[in-house]
C-alpha cells in the first residue's frame, strides 16, 4: 500500500489517518480479539436476556421448582444442585431478600461473613448471577475481601517445561517455593513424561521451602492415580461445566465428579475443582445463557459435591469473557460468588489473555487487592515458551513489578523479593536432589552438567538436551513398579538431603490426619495447616481483617533495589 | 464412643489432638519417623487416612457450618475401605454413557453389602435414576 499518493488523486485509496492512529494502531492491545455480545449462543458476559429469572418453591423439604423450571424438567445439573447445593431450610427466606439487599450485605462489612453466609446457602443460581448484576467492581472487590475463606492470602506458581525437563521444574519449583508460593501446579508437554516430572515437582518444592504442595494436571483417573501413590501432594483440573451437554463432552456428571471428591479424600488428598466463564459457550453448548450464569451453576455443583474449593475465574477460556463487554467483571464476579457460597478460590490470573501489560495488571488488580485464596492459579514461574498451560497473565520476568506492586499499595500478593545467591542455592539444591533421587530409583542419569546449567538457566532453551526415549520408558517403570511418595523419601535420604527428606515425610504425613482436606487449607514452611478454620477471614472493615503487618510487611518492603535514605549510594536490599 | 470436637481448640487435629489420629494400620502420627520409613517399618499403607479420622474430620465440618463438606467426607470414609482400582472403576463407571442401570444398581449393591459404604451406595442409586431419566446411560 503507497502511503505516498497525494489525497483525493486515487478514489480507491484509504483515507488519510492521523499519526495518532498510527501509533495507537501499534499498540500491544490491538493485537487483542474483541468480538460483540451475541446472548443468542451465549456469547455475552453476565447481562443476557435469555437468562432464567430468579424462583424457588419447596415441597416437604424437597426443591420441586428452582428459576422458573420445575422439577420433573430439571436437567442433572438443575437437580443436583437443588438436591445438594441448596439449603431447601433457607431458600424461601432467602430468595425473598431483593438482589440488592443481598448485595448490601456481600459489600457493608458490619454484615458479617457468617451472615451472608446464612442467606447465600439458600439462593439458587439466577438469584446470584442477579446479586452480583447489581455490584461494581469496586463493590465486588469490598465483598471478596470479606468473602474469602483464608484469612490471610496465599498464592500459586505453574513449574512447567516445554521439553518436559524434570530438572528444570525441579529447579523452577524450588525457587517458587522460596519466592513464597504454597502450591505449585505442572503438567506435561508429552503426557508420558508425568510420573518423572511429578516427582521432580515434588522434590523441587520442598527443597525451596517445605510445604509447598504440588499437583500435575492430567486426565482425572491418571492424576488421581499419582495422587494415590503420594507423588503428588493435591489435585485441582477435576473440571465441572454448566451445561448438561458440555458436562458430558467432558466426560463426566455431577455425580461422577462427587464421587471423585470423596475418592480423593479417601485418601487423604486435598483437592478442588475447575471451572470458569467461558467454557461452555468455546464448546459450542451454552443453551443461550451468559457465561456468568452457566458458572455460577458450576460453583453450586462444587458446592453440592462437598468438594471445599474451586479453581475458577474462567481459566484456560478467558479470551472468551476477555473478548466481550462487563466480561472481566464476571470473571472478578464469580470469584466472588465461589467465596460468597463458602468455597475455597484458586482465582485464575492464570492463562495469558493479552499482550497488553496495562491490561493484563488492570485484569490482576481486584483480586490481587482483594485477596483471594489463591491470587494466581497459577503465575508462571517459567518463561513463556515453557509455560505448557498456554501461558500465564504473570511470568517470572514479573516477579519484581509484583513485589513493587505489594509494597506501593501495602497489599499481599503472597510473594517476596529473593537475593539471587539464595535462589542459585535452592535451584542447585533441588537439582541436586533430584539427582540422588533418580540415581536411587535408577532412573536415566542427572548430569553435573545439567545441574550447572539449570541453576543459572531462564528457560529450557538454556539447558542440555535429555534423552527423551530412556525418560519415557523410565517414566513408565515408575509406574509398572509402583513407585510411590515414600520411595522419593528414601531416595532424597540416601542421596544425602535428610531435610528435603523430613520435608516431604512431613507432607505426606499429613493424608493420616486429614486436616488439609479442609476449605482453603495450605500449609505453612513449618507444616502447620492453615485453613479457614484456624485462619478464617475475620474482615469487619476499616481496622479489621488481614493486613500485612510485623515481620511480613518488612519483608514486603525489601526489593532488588532500594537505597538508603540517608546515603543514597548505599543499597540496602 | 462419640469425641466431642471443639473446632478452635482441637484443629489442627495433627499438632492438637494427635492422640486421637491412627493410621489404617494402627500407627500412631508419632510413629511415622524417618528412622521408621528407613528401617521399612512404613508402607504406603501407613500414610492414608483412617475411616475415623475423616469422620472427626466430618464433625469438625458440619459444626462450622459445611454439611456438604461433612458428607463428603464421610462418603470418604466409606470408600477408605475400597482398593485403588475399584475406586477408579466406580468413577469410570459413573461417567455418561458408560453404564446401564442394571451395571450401576449392581455397583451400588455391592458398596451396601460389601463396604456397608451406604451413603456412597445412595448416590450412585440416585445418579442412575438421574442418568436414566436424562437418557446418559449406556444402551
Amino acid at each position: 500500500m503507497s502511503t505516498l499518493s497525494a489525497a483525493g488523486s486515487d478514489p480507491s485509496a484509504s483515507p488519510r489517518r492521523s499519526k495518532r492512529t498510527e501509533i495507537l494502531e501499534n499498540r500491544p492491545v490491538n493485537l487483542d480479539g474483541f468480538v460483540e455480545e451475541w446472548p443468542e449462543v451465549g456469547m455475552v458476559a453476565m447481562d443476557s436476556p435469555y437468562d432464567p429469572e430468579p424462583s424457588v418453591r419447596v415441597d416437604n423439604g424437597v426443591v420441586v421448582e428452582m428459576d422458573g423450571r420445575t422439577r420433573e424438567d430439571f436437567d442433572f445439573l438443575d437437580q443436583f444442585i437443588a438436591d445438594h447445593a441448596i439449603d431447601a431450610s433457607a431458600a424461601q427466606r432467602a430468595m425473598a431478600l431483593s438482589p440488592t439487599e443481598i448485595a448490601h450485605m456481600l459489600v457493608d462489612p458490619k454484615i458479617s461473613r457468617a451472615e451472608v453466609l446464612e442467606v447465600s446457602r439458600g439462593l439458587t443460581p439466577a438469584k446470584l448471577l442477579e446479586v452480583v448484576k447489581t455490584m461494581n467492581v469496586v463493590e465486588m472487590m469490598m465483598a471478596l475481601q470479606k468473602m474469602r475463606a483464608r484469612r490471610t492470602p496465599a498464592n500459586q506458581a505453574h513449574s512447567t517445561s516445554a521439553r518436559d525437563n524434570p530438572v528444570q521444574v525441579a529447579a523452577d519449583a524450588a525457587e517458587a517455593g522460596l519466592r513464597g508460593f504454597r502450591e505449585l501446579e505442572t503438567t506435561l508437554g508429552v503426557v508420558r513424561y508425568a510420573p518423572l516430572v511429578a516427582i521432580a515437582l515434588q522434590v523441587g518444592a520442598q527443597a525451596g521451602k517445605p510445604g509447598a504442595l504440588t499437583q500435575c494436571a492430567l486426565e482425572e483417573a491418571t492424576e488421581l492415580e499419582l495422587g494415590m501413590r503420594g507423588i503428588t501432594g493435591y489435585a485441582e483440573t477435576i473440571s465441572v461445566y454448566g451445561t448438561e451437554a458440555v458436562f458430558c463432552d467432558g466426560d463426566d456428571t455431577p455425580w461422577s465428579k462427587a464421587f471423585l471428591a470423596s475418592a480423593y479424600a479417601s485418601r487423604g488428598i486435598k483437592m478442588r475443582f475447575t471451572s470458569g466463564t467461558g467454557s461452555e459457550v468455546q464448546m459450542g453448548n451454552a443453551e443461550s445463557r451468559s457465561m456468568l450464569y452457566l458458572e455460577i451453576r458450576c460453583i453450586l455443583v462444587a458446592k453440592g459435591a462437598g468438594v471445599q474449593g474451586l479453581q475458577n475465574g474462567s481459566i484456560s477460556c478467558i479470551g472468551v469473557p476477555g473478548a466481550v463487554p462487563a466480561g472481566i467483571r464476571a470473571v472478578l464476579a464469580e470469584n466472588l460468588v465461589a467465596s460468597t457460597v463458602d468455597l475455597e478460590c484458586a482465582s485464575g490470573n492464570d492463562q495469558s489473555f493479552s499482550h497488553s501489560d496495562m491490561r493484563r495488571t488492570a485484569r490482576l488488580l481486584p483480586q490481587l487487592m482483594s485477596g483471594t485464596d489463591f491470587v494466581c492459579s497459577g503465575y508462571s514461574g517459567v518463561p513463556n515458551y515453557d509455560n505448557m498451560f498456554a501461558g500465564s497473565n504473570l511470568d517470572p520476568e514479573d516477579y519484581d513489578d509484583w513485589n513493587v506492586i505489594q509494597r506501593d499499595l501495602q497489599v499481599d500478593g503472597a510473594l517476596r523479593h529473593v537475593p539471587e545467591a539464595e535462589i542459585l542455592a535452592a535451584r542447585n539444591k533441588a537439582a541436586r536432589a533430584l539427582q540422588g533421587v533418580f540415581a536411587y530409583l535408577e532412573l536415566p542419569p542427572i548430569t553435573d552438567k545439567e545441574i550447572e546449567a539449570v541453576t543459572y538457566s531462564h528457560g529450557s532453551n538454556e539447558l542440555p538436551f535429555r534423552e527423551v526415549l530412556d525418560d519415557l520408558k523410565a517414566a513408565q517403570s515408575v509406574m509398572d513398579r509402583g513407585v510411590s511418595g515414600l520411595d522419593i523419601v528414601k531416595g532424597l535420604e540416601a542421596g544425602g538431603f535428610p531435610d528435603i527428606a523430613e520435608a516431604l515425610l512431613g507432607v505426606l504425613r499429613q493424608r493420616v490426619s486429614g486436616d488439609l482436606l479442609h476449605t482453603s487449607a495450605i500449609l505453612t514452611p513449618e507444616l502447620t495447616t492453615l485453613s479457614a478454620i484456624n485462619d478464617s477471614n475475620d474482615y469487619a472493615g476499616p481496622g479489621t481483617g488481614y493486613r500485612p503487618s510485623g515481620a511480613r510487611w518488612e519483608e514486603m518492603k525489601r526489593l532488588r533495589h532500594v537505597v538508603s535514605a540517608r546515603n543514597p549510594e548505599e543499597e540496602v536490599g | 464412643m462419640t469425641i466431642e470436637l471443639d473446632p478452635q481448640r482441637d484443629y489442627p487435629l495433627a499438632s492438637r489432638r494427635p492422640e486421637l489420629l491412627k493410621t489404617p494400620t494402627g500407627k500412631r502420627l508419632d510413629e511415622i519417623t524417618m528412622e521408621a520409613v528407613l528401617a521399612g517399618e512404613v508402607a504406603a499403607e501407613d500414610l492414608r487416612i483412617a475411616p475415623e479420622t475423616l469422620r472427626l474430620q466430618a464433625q469438625i465440618a458440619d459444626s462450622v457450618g459445611r454439611p456438604q463438606l461433612a458428607q463428603n467426607f464421610r462418603r470418604a470414609a466409606e470408600l477408605t475401605a475400597l482398593p485403588d482400582e475399584k475406586v477408579l472403576g466406580i468413577y469410570n463407571a459413573l461417567r455418561p454413557g458408560a453404564s446401564t442401570k442394571r451395571h450401576l444398581t449392581d455397583i451400588a449393591e455391592e458398596l451396601e453389602r460389601d463396604y456397608s459404604a451406604t451413603l456412597c451406595g445412595r448416590l450412585v442409586r440416585e445418579a442412575a435414576d438421574v442418568y436414566e431419566r436424562r437418557g446418559i446411560l449406556a444402551d
